[in-house]
């Protein structure tokens, strides 16, 4: 086969027609401020659009990823909700201050508007991001859902506690904060982005059943988010990094295009990249996984190679045993945690590594 | 004779009642059950082991064959909490002496700590006398109340990848203070590993509340 160009590649995994290789993407986001000339800090990289946006540029310059998605970090909505939130100067930003403190406070919650704030910045990064980057690397933004931004707002164990005193207050928060979401959606829509890859991180049996999980979030408020996504005209994402996730509802139920998630080996029941494909989740789904994101930080570079190898070589495998092109993609289980001691050449590793086990005769 | 028999009776009632009320997540039956277990001369520490920390168990154990999940468990720890408070201040300070100490922290930079929280309980319920170190604890200072406390075992936790290094930075810090020597030390949260434990000069590592505990009980 001719070879693709990394946007080519990207389009033909998505949509489960044939590459020439696999599409490689660690899902590398804070990292990349490293490759900006002189020293940019995470604090300086996560609160200025422009300084974002170069460095997942330099990304794409750098290793030629096919996608690009556009993760900040976790606390961008719960932080336009009045949740204060802690931004060192070389640690990813997190909520240290929740603004839901007691039942009261989830009736006041109201919907920001979201071109204001940290989502408003974000909306900007993903202007540029979609200029620079058009045609060039398939483009994917990135939010929060409504169930953990609401846990980002009160904390998890509040709002966990909260579901059995009052989960009335606990929903009328939740359908506040979709309308944030939904709204963040028509925006993204507007930004020139492709897609919008939502994270819906509760959805795992370390924590939540299925029902709580219908109940507060998948029934109602993810459904209005997967909704709005598509009337956008956006492709359609999500991303759950957590041990179990709720596969048969995120894939099969919600119908997601590009779907991420990481392997934890030493968990019972999480599952492999080959079980993923095995059991038909990337039949109508491009999924991507799920090379463990600590390599980045603590693997040599022969170590991570070693891992990439087996794994593209798992899925080579198990796509060809489940008839399928290419709807498996090899990516960090997790974003490329973004200390600065991760080796950027662990990232090259990962790239190369696949540009050579990957290929498809 | 009929009379000891009906109050063991009566005692085998508030024990199983404290435990339904962990496992039924009813926070004020068990602090009911409580003080009508004191009111009736029953020896706290037993309620507290054949009542509360029978139901705990039980549902630790559902949690972890997922048949309960994280609300479940955290309703069930405050009802646990509720029948402890009653509970413990009666227990005479000398019979405590023999428990293991345990102290459960999340690291300096990360505020994450539902896993700890749930931790503690399930530490709580199988015995250890736990003190709560908090969230976002500077090294130095887990360290300090370590020593101070003579801690027999410390739980340390971050769900960060950036903040992980504060763990081998309290191992070296309970050196330099002398503590490591009698301090087991046991690592948790999503980015940790076996090896990174192994690294670091950890005693351990799990994946979960339940088998740590487990773990612990199993070696000490």
């Amino acid at each position: 086969m001719t070879e693709l160009t990394p946007y080519e590649r990207a389009v033909n995994t998505i949509f489960n027609e044939k590459v020439d290789e696999l599409a490689a993407y660690p899902i590398a986001c804070g990292v990349l401020r490293k490759l900006l000339p002189g020293t940019v800090t995470y604090r300086e990289w996560a609160s200025d659009p422009e300084v974002c946006a170069r460095a997942f540029v330099e990304g794409y310059n750098t290793y030629r990823f096919p996608f690009t998605v556009a993760l900040v970090d976790l606390s961008l909505t719960a932080s336009d909700l009045g949740a204060h939130v802690r931004m060192d100067t070389e640690n990813t930003p997190f909520v240290d201050k929740p603004v839901i403190n007691d039942l009261e406070d989830y009736e006041r919650i109201q919907a920001p508007d979201v071109h204001q704030g940290r989502v408003g910045k974000m909306l900007k990064m993903n202007e540029i991001l979609a200029r620079e980057l058009r045609e060039k690397s398939f483009t994917i933004s990135f939010l929060e859902g409504p169930l953990l931004t609401l846990s980002q707002s009160a904390g998890a164990e509040r709002l966990f506690m909260d579901m059995y005193d009052d989960p009335s207050a606990v929903h009328r928060a939740l359908s506040e904060i979709t309308t944030m979401c939904v709204d963040g959606a028509n925006a993204v829509g507007e930004t020139g982005m492709q897609a919008l890859c939502w994270d819906y991180l509760w959805a795992n049996y370390s924590c939540l059943g299925d029902s709580e999980y219908a109940e507060f979030e998948a029934d109602k408020y993810a459904k209005a988010c997967n909704e709005a996504t598509v009337k956008a005209g956006l492709g359609f994402g999500i991303h759950n990094c957590a041990d179990l996730p709720h596969l048969d509802t995120q894939i099969r139920k919600f119908k997601p295009q590009v779907y991420s998630l990481a392997y934890y080996p030493l968990v019972p029941d999480s599952l492999s990249a080959a079980e993923v494909i095995d059991r038909g989740y990337a039949d109508d789904c491009a999924v991507f996984g799920n090379i463990d994101p600590q390599l980045f930080v603590r693997g040599t570079r022969e170590q991570i190679a070693q891992a990439t190898a087996s794994v593209t070589q798992e899925v080579k495998t198990a796509l060809c045993r489940r008839g399928l092109n290419s709807h498996f993609g090899i990516a960090s289980g997790c974003e490329v945690p973004p200390d600065f001691e991760t080796k950027l050449e662990n990232i090259q590793a990962v790239m190369d590594t696949v540009h050579e086990h990957g290929r498809f005769q | 004779m009929e009379r000891e028999g009906e109050k063991q009776m009566a005692k085998e009632q508030i024990f199983e009642d404290l435990a339904n009320a962990v496992v039924n997540r009813d926070a004020g039956l068990a602090k009911n059950t409580a003080e009508l277990a004191l009111a009736e001369g029953v020896d706290p520490v037993e309620a507290i082991n054949e009542g509360l920390v029978r139901g705990m168990n039980a549902v630790g154990e559902r949690f972890a064959a997922r048949q309960v999940y994280l609300p479940q468990v955290l309703a069930s720890s405050r009802s646990l909490y509720a029948g402890l408070d009653v509970l413990l201040p009666a227990i005479p300070t000398d019979r405590l002496t023999g428990a293991k100490k345990a102290g459960t922290v999340v690291v300096e930079g990360d505020v994450h700590d539902i896993g700890k929280n749930i931790l503690r309980t399930l530490l709580t319920a199988s015995g250890y006398v736990v003190t709560d170190l908090g969230k976002d604890v500077p090294s130095d200072e887990v360290a300090e109340k370590v020593r101070e406390e003579s801690l027999d075992v410390l739980c340390v936790s971050t769900i960060m990848s950036p903040t992980m290094e504060r763990m081998p930075e309290i191992i070296d810090l309970l050196k330099e203070n002398g503590a490591r020597s009698h301090v087991t030390v046991t690592i948790g949260g999503p980015p940790t590993s076996h090896s990174f434990a192994e690294r670091i000069g950890a005693d351990h590592r799990d994946d979960n509340a339940q088998d740590a505990v487990d773990w612990l009980r199993s070696v000490q």
